[in-house]
This record gives C-alpha cells, sequence and structure tokens, in this order.
C-alpha cells in the first residue's frame, strides 16, 4: 500500500479546512486526503466535528477556510450536486431516503446521473443486489427499518458510480452478520479501485478496514497514521476514554 | 433456489395509461348524454387541464402555486389582444411587426405560451432558491401585480376587460361553438395527460420527485433543485397558458377580476389537491368533484367561495393528504410503483 501511495497523486485533498458555525469552530483547519483504492478512516468522540468536516467536503457547508482539490482541481466552492457529477459520492449520518418512492426508484434517481431509460435501471437493481436491498425493490423506502435504510443510503451513492465514497456511519446499528457484509462490501469497492473516505465509531471496523486513519475532536486533529498508531497514540486514547456515555 | 425464478420488479414505466384512456373516453361521451350541458362540460375539461398542468408543479416538484391564474391570464390576454386588430397587432404594426391584420388564435395562444415559459423563469429563478412558503407567496403577488397591470392598463381594457368580436374558423369550424370548444378542452386535457406520462417515465420526473422529497438529498445525487423546479415551472406554465387562451375563446369577454382573481388560482390549486396531488391523474378527478361539488351548490358557492374553499383545503389536508385517489391507494402513494 505504502509503495501505490508513493506514485499516485491523492484523488482527494482538503487542506486546511475550517468550518464555523457563528463564532463556533466545528473544523479547525482539518487536512487529509484519500487515493483511489485507499480507505481512510475517520474517527473521534460525538460531536469531533466528523460529520461536518464531511459536509464541507461535499459541499453541503461553505468552508470558512482551505481549499478542497479533486483529481488536482479546486472544488472548494462547488456546489454538492457538481461534485456528485464530478464522481463524489455521499451516505448521510442521518439517513435521507425519498419516502415517497419505493426502495428501486430511490436508487434509479442516482443512476439517472450517467443512464438513461433501461439501463439507469438495471444498474440501480443490480447495486440494490449488490447491497443485499434487492428483495425489497417495491418497497416504500419509507417502510424500511434502520438497517435497510442504511443500505439504501449506501446503494444511492454507488448507483452514482463515483471514485470517492463518503461513508458517515454506515455500519453502526447494523447485527454482526449484516456488518460483517458490509465490511466485505466496502473492502472490495476499495479494490475496485474507489477512494473512500469513512466514518466510523465502532473500532475494530476502522481497525480492519483502514489504510489511514484520522482522528479528531472537538474540530482538531488529534493523531493521525496507520490504524495502529493511532488507536494507540494517548490522545486518542484520553478522548475516548473522556467519553462515557458511548 | 435457482430453480425458482424471481420475476425482477420494474420501476420504469409510464404509469396506468388504462385510467387516462378511459377518463378520455369519459370526456368524450359527456356531449353525448349531457349536449344540453356544454358550458358547464367546456369549463371543467379546461379546468381539469388546468389542475393537471398546476400538478407538474405543485405535485411533481412539491410547490404550491396560487397565482396560476396569472398563466392562465397571460394566455388568456396575449391569445386575445393578438386577435382584436386595433389592439395587438395594431400596437405590433406601429413598432415595424406585421401588417396589423387580427392574429390567429393559435399563433396568439403560441405566442402566450412563450411569454409564459418566459414568466415563469425569471419568477422561478428569482424565488426557488428560497426554500420553504417563499414561492407560494411569491406566486399570489405575481397574480395580484398582473391583476393591478391589466386593470390599470388601457391597452390590455382596464378593468372592463376584452371582447373578442369574431375568430377566423378553425379548420373549418367556428370556434365559438360549444361542441368545437369542448373536443379543444378535451385536447387540452389529453396533452397535459400525456406530458405528465411522459414526464412519469423520465429521468426528470425522478429527479422531481426526488426534489420535492428532500432537496439536500437529491444535491447529493447530482440533482439542481432549483434547475428542476424552473423546469417543472415552465412545463406547468407553458400548458397553462395553452389552457388560458382556450379558456379565452371559451369566455369570448372578460375582465381581470374574473380571470387574474385569487379564487381562480386558489380554485386550480384546490382541484389537484382534493384529487390528489401525487397521483397520475387525480387532478382530473378533482376537478371534476369540485366543479360537480359548485354546480350543486352554486348559491353558496357564489356567496363565499374561498370559505369554502379554506375549509376543504383543511378537512383534506387533515383527513385525505393523498387526496381522492390517495384514499384507492394505500399511504395515497401512486405516482411511482411503490405498493
Ligand atoms: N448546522 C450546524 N449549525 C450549528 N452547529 C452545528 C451544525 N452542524 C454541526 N454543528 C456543531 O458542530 C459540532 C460538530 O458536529 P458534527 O455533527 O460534525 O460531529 P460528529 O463528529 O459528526 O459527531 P457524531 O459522532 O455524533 O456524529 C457539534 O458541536 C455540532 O453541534
Ligand atoms: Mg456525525
Amino acid at each position: 500500500m505504502t509503495a501505490l501511495n508513493a506514485v499516485t497523486a491523492p484523488l482527494l485533498e482538503a487542506r486546511n479546512v475550517r468550518v464555523q458555525f457563528g463564532g463556533n469552530v466545528a473544523v479547525h483547519d482539518i487536512s487529509l486526503s484519500a487515493r483511489a483504492g485507499e480507505i481512510v478512516g475517520l474517527i473521534g468522540p460525538n460531536g469531533a466535528g466528523k460529520t461536518t468536516l464531511f459536509n464541507a467536503l461535499s459541499g453541503f457547508v461553505r468552508p470558512a477556510g482551505g481549499t478542497v482539490l479533486y483529481d488536482g482541481r479546486d472544488i472548494t466552492r462547488l456546489t454538492p450536486q457538481a461534485r456528485a457529477r464530478l464522481g463524489m459520492a455521499r451516505t448521510f449520518q442521518v439517513e435521507r431516503p425519498f419516502e415517497d418512492l419505493s426502495v428501486l426508484e430511490n436508487v434509479m434517481v442516482a443512476s439517472f446521473l450517467r443512464h438513461r431509460g433501461h439501463k439507469a435501471e438495471d444498474l440501480a437493481y443490480s447495486v440494490l443486489e449488490r447491497v443485499g436491498l434487492s428483495d425489497r425493490a417495491t418497497q416504500p423506502a419509507a417502510e424500511l427499518n434502520l438497517a435497510r435504510r442504511r443500505r439504501l443510503e449506501l446503494a444511492k451513492a454507488l448507483a452514482l458510480e463515483p471514485r470517492l465514497l463518503f461513508l458517515d456511519e454506515v455500519i453502526a446499528g447494523l447485527n454482526p452478520p449484516a456488518q460483517a457484509e458490509m465490511i466485505v462490501l466496502i473492502q472490495q469497492l476499495a479494490d475496485s479501485g474507489l477512494a473512500i473516505i469513512m466514518v466510523e465509531h465502532i473500532m475494530q471496523v476502522i481497525m480492519t478496514l483502514s489504510n489511514h486513519v484520522v482522528c479528531m475532536a472537538f474540530g482538531e486533529l488529534l493523531a493521525e497514521g496507520d490504524p495502529k498508531f493511532v488507536a494507540n497514540h494517548p490522545d486518542v486514547i484520553r478522548a475516548y476514554l473522556g467519553e462515557d456515555d458511548d | 433456489m435457482t430453480a425458482i425464478a424471481v420475476k425482477r420488479p420494474r420501476a420504469l414505466s409510464f404509469g396506468n395509461l388504462w385510467i387516462s384512456a378511459g377518463i378520455i373516453a369519459v370526456l368524450l361521451l359527456y356531449p353525448v348524454f349531457f349536449g344540453k350541458a356544454m358550458n358547464f362540460g367546456v369549463s371543467t375539461v379546461l379546468f381539469a387541464g388546468f389542475a393537471m398542468a398546476w400538478n407538474i408543479l405543485g405535485g411533481w416538484a412539491g410547490q404550491t402555486s396560487l397565482g396560476h391564474a396569472a398563466l392562465l391570464g397571460v394566455g388568456a390576454y396575449t391569445m386575445t389582444l393578438l386577435a382584436i386588430p386595433e389592439r395587438g397587432p395594431a400596437w405590433l404594426h406601429s413598432v415595424g411587426i406585421g401588417s396589423g391584420a387580427a392574429i390567429a388564435p393559435w399563433w396568439g395562444i403560441l405566442a402566450g405560451m412563450v411569454l409564459a415559459v418566459l414568466l415563469s423563469l425569471v419568477w422561478g429563478s428569482l424565488t426557488f432558491r428560497l426554500q420553504g412558503s417563499y414561492f407560494t407567496l411569491s406566486s399570489i403577488a405575481v397574480a395580484l401585480i398582473l391583476r393591478l397591470v391589466a386593470i390599470n392598463e388601457d391597452f390590455t381594457g382596464g378593468s372592463q376587460g376584452l371582447f373578442m368580436p369574431d375568430l377566423p374558423t378553425f379548420f373549418g369550424l367556428d370556434l365559438f361553438d360549444r361542441r368545437v370548444e369542448y373536443g379543444l378542452a378535451v385536447g387540452f386535457v389529453v396533452i397535459t395527460l400525456i406530458v405528465t406520462h411522459i414526464i412519469r417515465r423520465s429521468r426528470t420526473g425522478y429527479a422531481l420527485q426526488a426534489v420535492r422529497e428532500d432537496e439536500d438529498g437529491a444535491r447529493a445525487l447530482g440533482i439542481d433543485p432549483a434547475r428542476m423546479k424552473l423546469i417543472a415551472f415552465a412545463i406547468s406554465a407553458a400548458l397553462t397558458a395553452l389552457g388560458g387562451g382556450l379558456y379565452a375563446i371559451y369566455l369570448q369577454a372578460f375582465e381581470p377580476h374574473t380571470l387574474l382573481e385569487l379564487p381562480l388560482s386558489v380554485q386550480i390549486a384546490l382541484m389537484a389537491i382534493i384529487g390528489g396531488r401525487t397521483s397520475l391523474q387525480g387532478p382530473v378527478i378533482g376537478a371534476v368533484v369540485l366543479a360537480v361539488f359548485g354546480e350543486v351548490f352554486r348559491n353558496l358557492f357564489s356567496s363565499a367561495n374561498l370559505l369554502i374553499y379554506g375549509v376543504l383545503i383543511l378537512v383534506v389536508t387533515l383527513f385525505a393528504p393523498g387526496g381522492i385517489m390517495g384514499l384507492f391507494s394505500r399511504r395515497g402513494r401512486r405516482l411511482g410503483t411503490a405498493r
């Protein structure tokens, strides 16, 4: 992996991204990068600013400072929809299904980005098969349980046929067999060349999947490096121990 | 496992074409049985078309307009002004366009549709960036402004409105003949149904529904909500102006107080909402039900129509958010394939 990293330029590169809500600095000059085929784990206690960082990288909040480069191009001011068209996909931590549409139709909204007619439908269905939701294709999205809503989030992101994927807690809340399936799927996606940045609270998942881990707390970078290094970092341990409710 | 052939579900479809075919058949049979009530027939069928056109924006894109009378008015006024030589054509001639002769209603209607689309694009691009009810509020204002213009300008006939003394024949047909007008009104409804079925199957239709359900969720999938709403508005405006031109022919004489009033806009919206804004053909059903209701309780309506509309809006939103068609499908969903 290190050899690969040395030769390929990062697909996404965030430099000193800063997000402010009024006087509150939610993300404090965070930098990170992701290469094709790489899984970057983003961890940190509740309220650390992980989702806010995702929002800045995917265009949903405008950073107060810093730059975001995608494929070498400055996209800091692009809209979310423009970023999606460039190949950036995200899931939402709080799932956002189009409730009045069926599961298949939800995914077709995404697959229509790059395909027309039956091709879009075929792609949507094959993505549903991939995430294990094809048996629910005709069900209204509003009727899905939490675990399936998570899968639907992932299916919509995948149907965009992205090059870069932000996953905001797609595994937490699944039962253990489903977790295992999801882990295999995410690894497959990375192996097929996607750059993945994932937020996850389950340490074991992060340790298994990530090539690189970034830990933040209160909007600041605590530590980054390979998974073992970050997991054993004293600041990281302190930040997690200080949080009793998780 | 492999022995069982699992039927792969399909989502891509034009929707239930049989219901539309049935509706068209019923509309075509009406004059056979109710040849004496053609006034009611023409206006009801035109309003069915208005409600369908309204729903492309109101139902598919989820943007409630209470100003569609403005678009209807643009269609009616443009067509009529161009048909009266001493008004539109004379003015055009004075600026070097045309010969000053009356312009045929079909060209007038086309011109009205173009103007309505332009109006919707300007109006939409100013208001669709704002979320929530701003669009609805702006729609009331736009109709109000157009009404004031129509009342205060001599060119538009002021508060007296306009009267069309005559029209050329349309493929040999007298346009002031109620049966001809009825046929044109049904044609209008057919066009709105066709457009709706095409939207139902298209990428645009999916994107519009996504925007209606969740704008940020749509943006994450590469959809520009403001752009989709503009597209829906432009289509809705063009169709509404088309109907507006036909309505002007039916009325022959009209004044701004009746054509550009809030109750007319509310009536159109209410027809779609009562019928079921998330159903394909619901607006037609709503238009017919409300028209029959209005005819039966004519006296009541003429004295307190806004009050009745208010009560109806409350009843529908509280007890049947999916409208009449929604009562027939679980959770009121019909636009999609979800069952
Ligand atoms: N739109 C907003 N307006 C104001 N403050 C916000 C907004 N979004 C997030 N915040 C604040 O920013 C901080 C970081 O929140 P964020 O959701 O990014 O944390 P997180 O790391 O994703 O937490 P969790 O693990 O609970 O998902 C929190 O203090 C939150 O209250
Ligand atoms: Mg979060």
